[in-house]
């Protein structure tokens, strides 16, 4: 474990400055997260991890400041809610973001997808997602980001509510899969930060994002 | 003529049970004997008939071929109006979606269509077009606005937050269409399909009741009122109300069975 620092930036915030409704919510944050690395955001409810998040992935804009994003950066996220669609199995919402596969490609990643939702403990059938728990959506929508191709992941309090042993067994099957891409996780759980093996820690309290 | 329509189809799971389907057997029965009763009663054929003549008059129409010819050539410019409308509303609705000048150009047209009467209607487009296309363009001029004003609600209620999720993981246009926005406006689509499909159906003929196109159930049904033959006016609409509800159980089941595939597929 280190704290961020050094490397090729995948991210960075420049005296970002957000308010929401007049609640200042982040005020003057900097970092620079090293790209192929995981990085570990904690920091108490309501301190700006998720506008921090949502901010790196483009969903906000500052209102001073800059976040700068790596050129040619592919995103996947985990959002605070599944976001799956109700109405599609479980490998067609771990699939959306390789919407264009056909033939081969599709069969070849159908047995990839099947491997994984097996490894997370998942049913493989042809239910919508809809019939499955609010613990198996919220897998699924782990599955989704870490299945797709991208080079960058970001995870809004992923393992939110799980047990442990789920915790453990999706965990398993999740963190090879972290290796050599930038990955944010936010976390309340310091339990999650051993799980995730070596990984660098962020603070955000008071409007600032500083190294742990 | 919009609101959020329920996804979950209420019999999916099961059908009803045999004691829901005696009951409205009965509640029909009743209905037939009263009205059974109430023919006899007036004793006027020309003014009431009982449903034991419409029956019959019904199965002898049925024998002929004029029956089929008519029901077909009515039915043909009905669905073909309506899919036409089917079409273009969902277009109209998907432009008008994105740009908000196409929605404000529309809107006094479709609120236009929906206020005019349908008989207005009828005689206006005599005017332009043969009324052999007559009971086709009153269907589309039914079903567009319906369709047009749902597809549109539903684009607009697309959950905000799957459109956020789709635009991180940088699908593509079509994808969003086809995986986002399909699957949340299709409770919507069927509400209108089901809907503008009884109002094409039944404006169809009232239109070719007007227009009097060759070989149509709405010119028999003129015909019945012209020579008094009241068993046939009630044997044709008898017609018309079967064939519209074979036609929506018939629709609804394979939306059904198109839906459960689309879901089901890994």
């Amino acid at each position: 474990m280190s704290v961020g620092g050094a490397g090729a930036a995948a991210f960075e915030l420049r005296d970002v400055e957000k308010d929401f409704g007049g609640i200042r919510v982040l005020a003057g944050a900097s970092a620079r997260f090293a790209a192929g690395r995981v990085h570990v955001l904690t920091g108490p409810s309501g301190a700006g991890k998720t506008t921090l998040l949502r901010l790196l992935a483009g969903l906000e804009r500052p209102d001073a400041g800059e976040v700068v994003r790596a050129e040619g950066l592919r995103l996947s996220m985990t959002f605070q809610e599944d976001r799956l669609l109700d109405n599609l199995t479980a490998t067609a919402n771990v699939r959306l973001p390789h919407a264009r596969l056909r033939g081969r490609e599709l069969e070849a990643f159908l047995a990839r997808e099947r491997e994984a939702l097996a490894a997370a403990g998942l049913p493989v059938d042809s239910r919508p997602v809809r019939e499955l728990s609010g613990g198996q959506r919220r897998r699924v929508a782990i599955l989704r980001c870490v299945l797709a191709d991208a080079d960058a992941l970001l995870f809004d309090e992923p393992l939110k509510g799980m047990d442990e042993g789920t915790v453990a067994r999706v965990m398993d099957y999740v963190r090879p899969l972290l290796a050599g891409r930038t990955t944010l996780w936010v976390t309340h759980d310091s339990r999650e930060v051993d799980l995730l093996g070596d990984v660098r820690l962020w603070h955000v309290e008071g409007g600032r994002c500083l190294p742990a | 003529m919009t609101g959020r329509p329920d996804s979950r189809r209420p019999d999916a799971p099961g059908r009803p049970r045999l004691a829901t389907w005696g009951i409205r057997a009965l509640a029909v029965c009743a209905w037939l004997v009263a009205w059974q009763l109430l023919a006899w009663a007036v004793g006027a054929r020309i003014v009431l008939v009982g449903p034991l003549e419409v029956l019959a008059r019904l199965g002898a129409l049925a024998l002929t071929g004029e029956f089929w010819a008519s029901v077909g050539v009515s039915l043909g410019r009905v669905l073909a109006g309506l899919l036409a409308a089917v079409a273009l509303g969902t277009l109209l609705a998907a432009l008008s979606s994105r740009i908000s000048a196409v929605r404000e150009l529309l809107a006094p047209a479709m609120g236009a269509i929906k206020a005019v009467p349908v008989a207005s209607f009828v005689i206006l487009v005599l005017l332009w077009v043969s009324s052999r296309w007559l009971s086709l363009v009153i269907a589309f001029l039914m079903a567009l606005p319906i369709v047009y004003t749902n597809v549109l609600e539903g684009i607009r209620q697309t959950d905000p937050q799957l459109l956020e999720m789709a635009r991180v993981f940088g699908l593509r246009t079509w994808d969003r269409v086809r995986l986002v926005y399909a699957s949340q406006v299709l409770p919507y689509f069927r509400a209108a399909f089901s809907l503008a499909l009884g109002m094409s159906w039944k404006a169809g003929i009232a239109a070719e009741v007007i227009g009097l196109p060759d070989l149509t159930v709405g010119e028999h049904l003129y015909d019945a009122k012209v020579y008094l033959d009241t068993p046939s006016l009630f044997a044709w609409t008898v017609a018309i109300v079967v064939v519209s509800v074979c036609l929506e159980a018939l629709v609804g089941r394979a939306l059904d069975w198109a839906e459960t595939r689309w879901e089901a597929r890994p």
